[in-house]
């Protein structure tokens, strides 16, 4: 303690922000709140990417700890108990300080708060509480609040904060509840779940309570007309608190009463509870989990806790910890990859987990993305005719995205497309040709036949760097998920030995 | 003989050159209009054509716009906007040949995607939006002694305009300057005052060389940050690159040494 009242705040900066890195977040949040003409701050629902680091990843927020001191010990991270490592902790007035400073020279959206855990999760959660209100009361600060809920917290403080952020999360860490056990003694996954529960409660509590505009839209259920063909909106269908949840302890957060903690009169009261809503994470390749549970449990996530974003971190053994998968050949980027292609399918596209995935099959194809996969195992159901095919038909062939899909349904409206008109409306036809038709026809007479798409499908500089062969048939190829891979440096994909 | 609008490269100098033609009655396949950038060269000089140099006249762009917001919509009218402030060479020709379609068709114009016109009209528009987005993060302001903002811009496309609006909204008690140093403009916000556009005369212009870009101790905080940040087993110059363009790191407090 005596040494952190002397650390600059530079070299605090240093150490929260070092710390802070592996925690993915975004700011694509949907809020959209335009300034008030007093404070400083205004949020754009389509979030702001102020920098890019050397990682290529996206830098939007002021990302740091509140502090690395940690009462825990879970396995994988740096800021463990057992860990020998240089502390430090902010005070609640310099992280509202740095937070105004950057965000008016334009560096950031706002501010995302995650934490070790100080003396005791109440203490720690006071005190990120303390920082977000003088942001919020003294500062006027109205730009982007991201908090992380330390689990274990009161339900009273957790309500509290809700008032002041825009999204909250509590970090899932593993899929499921063993492997928490076995990786994170001290936490539990009904801890995290109650909170997720508890918020989600809040948040469609209040939006009636309040009568904002759009206050029920989450409970609304938006079930895409598969008939029509110039739908535009295809949300995920599903919301529904009896859905048969695989997981016997999610089970029983959603089916218990979950009540809410005395109604506070909330602090800032113009504002909605967690506008943002809640986002999760889950670390991949750590543990043993399929691609199948890892896709199952975030299903129910979307499904049944209303999240707004799950996000997969590829692991890395920071600690050089022997009783954890080594990964000094680099983190499962590639197998993360796969996971955020198959979220945006469930997001975006209409498709269910049990689409993709199964207990024969559990793992993505490392060299197919998912929906090509789809398609490949699902040939009868092409090619499909783009001047007729409804929305939801159009998002399921490769090659087509949402914003494609919807402006095919739009220049059809004046004329029959061909398939030059097909690329300038952003269809990638390398990939599309294979599945569509225009007036009938193919672009080119080819037979749909599973093994030779396949092989057109990867391209040949894909091949060469996989050394696979030129004649891979589909079956073959299939086999080749990510449990018979290592990824190696440099992108290289190599047939694990035994 | 061909007839060809000079005309100013401005929104309203493009609308007036617009209404001209369009009234005109000379037959609009007989018609081109250009838009002339600073300095004054011109595209291509035809040897056989009638060059009139348009001046701009705010009663006839205004014209021009209302007309548009009324029978076409006021997105085509926003859209246009961005094109004319787009740096795409030959835009006054192509909203002249897009309008022809948006008075025939109206509204609906925007949905012929597969018209080549519209198709282009859209994708400029695309290209414009992406860099005002772009720009929206990628601004930097230093502060100077007095407490005024500052950040000097190298846009592609004339966007100054489309940006400012966002900054007045996010910092309304902030005194601010951006400035675009291509094209001598700078916006200037003075708080519970509207924002104001301003060209800058070559004498102006040296009040920027005197502001100091390293001054407050932020800056260092920002670095620090920005350096931490990063992942070292995930490095992936590539994708930086592709999500943030070596153009615009010149003006960004990160990349400075
Ligand atoms: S509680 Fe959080 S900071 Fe502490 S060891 Fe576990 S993961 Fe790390």
């Amino acid at each position: 303690m005596v040494i952190q009242e002397q650390m600059s705040i530079q070299k605090k900066l240093e150490i929260l922000s070092d710390a802070a890195k592996y925690d993915v977040a975004c700011t694509s949040s949907g809020v959209n709140r335009s300034g008030k003409g007093d404070g400083m701050g205004n949020s754009l629902a389509c979030g702001i990417c102020h920098s890019f680091s050397a990682d290529g990843r996206c830098i939007s927020l002021l990302k740091v700890l509140f502090t690395n001191e940690c009462i825990f010990d879970c396995k994988y991270c740096a800021n463990r108990s057992s860990n020998d490592v240089v502390r430090a902790s902010f005070t609640p007035e310099e992280i509202s300080e740095l937070t105004m400073e950057f965000y008016r020279r334009n560096y950031i959206e706002g501010l995302f708060l995650s934490s070790g855990i100080l003396i005791s999760p109440n203490h720690t959660m006071e005190l990120i509480l303390e920082a977000l209100r003088l942001l919020r009361e003294v500062h006027h600060f109205n730009g982007y609040i991201h908090c992380k809920a330390i689990p274990g917290a009161d339900p009273a403080l957790i309500e509290v904060l809700g008032w002041y952020a825009d999204r909250m999360s509590i970090n899932l860490e593993l899929p499921t509840a063993q492997s928490l056990r076995e990786l994170a003694p001290h936490k539990n996954r009904k801890n995290i779940l109650k909170p997720l529960r508890q918020i989600q409660l809040r948040r469609e509590h209040t939006k009636d309570y309040l009568g904002l505009p759009g206050g029920k839209q989450s409970l609304a259920q938006f079930i895409p007309d598969y008939h029509s063909s110039n739908g535009t909106q295809l949300v995920r269908k599903v919301w529904s608190a009896n859905a048969v949840v695989p997981d016997p302890q999610i089970q029983e957060i959603l089916t218990s009463e979950t009540r809410l903690s005395p109604y506070w009169n909330n602090p800032i009261m113009d504002r909605k509870y967690v506008p943002a809503g809640q986002s999760t994470q889950m670390i991949i390749g750590a543990t043993k989990e399929t691609d199948y549970q890892i896709m199952t449990v975030a299903e129910t996530l979307y499904d049944n806790f209303d999240l707004k974003r799950v996000f997969y971190s590829a692991f890395m053994n920071v600690n050089q910890d022997s009783r954890l998968p080594d990964t000094s050949q680099g983190p499962p980027l590639l197998r993360e990859h796969r996971l955020y292609q198959a979220d945006w399918l469930l997001r975006f596209y209409g498709f269910e987990v049990k689409e993709l995935l199964n207990e024969e099959n559990p793992n993505f194809n490392v060299l197919l993305d998912p929906k090509c996969d789809w398609a490949l195992r699902h040939l009868d159901l092409f090619p499909v005719e783009v001047n007729t095919a409804n929305l939801s038909t159009l998002l399921r062939v490769p090659g087509i995205g949402t914003n494609s899909a919807r402006r095919i349904i739009m220049a059809r409206k004046s004329a029959k497309l061909e398939f030059n008109d097909l690329k300038k409306l952003g269809v990638v036809l390398k990939r599309a040709l294979y599945f569509i038709t225009c007036n009938g026809k193919m672009m080119y007479p080819i037979k749909i036949e599973e093994d030779f798409i396949t092989r057109q499908l990867i391209s040949s500089k894909d091949r060469l760097l996989k050394g696979i062969e030129p004649d891979i048939t589909y079956k073959q190829l299939s086999l080749f998920d990510d449990v018979n891979f290592v990824l190696a440096q440099g992108n290289q994909i190599q047939l694990a030995k035994g | 003989m061909k007839r060809i609008y000079i005309c100013e490269d401005s929104v309203d100098g493009i609308f007036t050159a617009i209404y001209l033609a369009w009234s005109s009655r000379y037959g609009h396949n007989n018609i081109k209009i250009e838009a002339k950038s600073k300095g004054g060269h011109y595209t291509n000089l035809e040897l056989f054509s009638d060059y009139i140099t348009v001046d701009t006249d705010y009663e006839l762009a205004l014209k021009v716009a209302k007309s548009i917001k009324e029978k076409i919509s006021l997105d085509v009218y926003e859209i246009l906007c961005r094109i004319a402030l787009s740096n795409y060479e030959a835009k006054a020709d192509l909203m002249y040949r897009f309008l022809i379609l948006g008075f025939h068709l109206g509204p609906k114009v925007m949905e012929c995607l597969s018209n080549e016109i519209v198709n282009q009209i859209f994708r400029i528009n695309k290209n414009v939006n992406n860099e005002v987005h772009h720009m929206l993060g990628f601004v930097r302001f230093s502060q100077q002694e007095n407490g005024l903002l500052t950040s000097v811009i190298h846009p592609k496309n004339n966007v100054i305009s489309l940006i400012t609006p966002h900054f007045v909204d996010r910092l309304p008690e902030e005194k601010f300057v951006i400035y675009d140093e291509n094209r001598h403009l700078a916006s200037l916000h003075i708080p519970s005052r509207p924002w104001v556009l301003l060209e800058l005369s070559d004498l102006d212009k040296d009040i920027f060389k005197q502001f100091t870009y390293d001054e407050d101790s932020y800056q260092d905080l920002w670095k620090t940050f920005f350096q931490r940040i990063s992942i070292k087993e995930r490095e992936n110059y590539k994708l930086q690159r592709n999500n943030l363009p070596l153009r615009f790191r010149k003006d960004m407090t990160e990349f400075q040494p």
